[in-house]
């Protein structure tokens, strides 16, 4: 009799936990990045305090974005942040993991972004940016690949209607 | 205890070997650029995943060698290859390929000549596949009106390279060029007349009640026209009051006509512009 309640009670613990953790998973991937942005070696301008704020508010939801497109091959979050050659590229990789039953999961650990360059009219600003990143690739409900990295980034923002938008990001070896 | 250790051992050396025999399974070069075909080894057979920054490939294998072809490999970045169920994967990088585009901008479109620092060239440089190009390039800028011009070279840093420049002295439309090995973006910059230098203006004629002044020619202080349809202000100051006749610029002169008046001063003034003053009288 006691064994049967153990089991079931353990039955139970399993069910709650096999529940819990791809819910877990998701509010985590939800959750904005945590983005530290510092404005004090761009050239040629000095960052004004109110683009400093748009450009980490704008970054973060990009990054956002990319974690929610990736994972959920939908294209709208990309539109709302992104243009130009960033845009056009990130479509196809979502087009094309669709294409292919594939989808990306980003664990985003952080990021420490450096602004390089700021216009001398104010409209592009260049980032640099150290992210940790755990990249997790499935095939359908299954991981196929998992890394968890430093990675270094470029990002050319530049002003649209009514946010910042990500017009390059592009990675590189360092 | 002894026996404990040795199996531990044996366990940890298959573990390493197990994943060097791995490793060498799934060979990626290190030294991949965009544009250009890849090579890359696999062992066994399957479906080969190749996910990059704004692409996929997809292709099935047998063993031996998977070739890609440069049109294929467009993306610059972080690449992760796959080889499906067999859990094999590696991280590589793809470097941007040669510059060959250029996004260039140009500020102000329309300047006043002889200002320093007024004009700001920006630009970004971008591979053929529109990968931005990190590596330090050098980027000519050019900026000439006629035959007088200069030219200064900077080396891009993190795919961006910018100067700011003087206007020059010569008004017209100025040709703006950034240019990286053959690739050539030209933008127009109008180098307009700054404002005038000396405004002198003269009685022109009398007819009845009225007298016509009217200015010499007007020019900025390198010597350029003062553009046609700005505003030249004249004010006739009398007994009866003021009378203010705001005129255009028309082929380098302003001209108004004012009520003739026995005593009355004339001024005028374009801009922060102030020019002489005429005294006249008498119907």
């Amino acid at each position: 009799m006691k064994l049967a309640r153990i089991m079931v009670l353990t039955c139970g613990v399993v069910l709650a936990v096999s529940g819990a953790v791809p819910l877990l998973k998701r509010i985590l991937a939800d959750t904005k990045p945590a983005v530290q942005l510092t404005v004090q070696n761009a050239q040629p301008r000095e960052v004004e305090d109110v683009t400093q704020k748009a450009i980490l508010r704008d970054y973060t939801a990009a990054w956002q974005a990319i974690s929610t497109a990736l994972e959920n091959n939908t294209l709208q979050p990309l539109n709302e942040n992104f243009s130009g050659f960033a845009l056009d590229k990130l479509t196809q990789r979502v087009k094309d993991q669709k294409q292919n039953g594939l989808s990306t999961r980003i664990i985003d650990r952080g990021h420490k972004v450096e602004a390089i360059f700021y216009s001398p009219d104010g409209a592009a600003i260049e980032l640099k940016d150290t992210a940790n990143i755990e990249t997790q690739v499935l095939d359908g409900g299954t991981v196929i690949h998992s890394d968890q990295a430093q990675i270094h980034y470029y990002a050319v923002m530049t002003g649209a209607e009514d946010r910042w938008k990500v017009r390059v990001l592009e990675s590189a070896a360092q | 205890m002894r026996t404990l250790i040795f199996i531990l051992l044996v366990l940890a050396v298959c573990w390493f070997a197990a994943d060097c025999a791995r490793a060498a399974e799934l060979h990626v070069p290190d030294n991949a650029v965009a544009g250009q075909p890849l090579t890359i080894n696999a062992a066994g057979s399957g479906t080969l995943y190749l996910i990059g920054p704004g692409q996929m490939i997809k292709r099935e294998f047998k063993s031996g060698s998977v070739d890609i072809k440069g049109e294929e490999l467009r993306s610059a970045g972080r690449w992760i290859a796959i080889v499906k169920g067999d859990h094999q994967s590696q991280v590589f990088w793809v470097k941007p390929g040669k510059p060959a585009n250029l996004s260039f901008l140009a500020r102000p479109s329309r300047v006043p000549v002889a200002r320093p620092n007024v004009i700001s060239g920006v630009t970004f440089v971008f591979d053929k596949y529109q990968n931005m190009v990190i590596d330090s390039t050098p980027v000519s800028f050019k900026l000439s009106v006629g035959d007088a011009g200069s030219t200064k070279t900077v080396t891009s840093h993190a795919g961006v390279a910018w100067i700011n420049s003087a206007s020059a002295a010569k008004a017209g439309a100025a040709q703006f060029v950034a240019s990286v090995g053959d690739t050539t973006v030209r933008r127009v910059v109008q180098q307009v007349a700054a404002d005038p230098c000396k405004l002198q203006m003269h009685v022109a004629g009398r007819s009845g009640d009225r007298v016509t002044v009217e200015t010499d020619p007007i020019r900025d202080c390198s010597g350029n026209p003062v553009p046609d349809g700005t505003i030249v202000t004249f004010i006739q100051t009398d007994k009866n009051g003021k009378s203010t006749v705001d005129a255009r610029i028309k082929k380098d002169i302003a001209r108004a006509e004012l009520p003739a008046s026995d005593n009355a001063t004339i001024t005028v003034a374009a801009g922060v512009v102030l020019g002489n003053e005429l005294h006249v009288g008498g119907r």
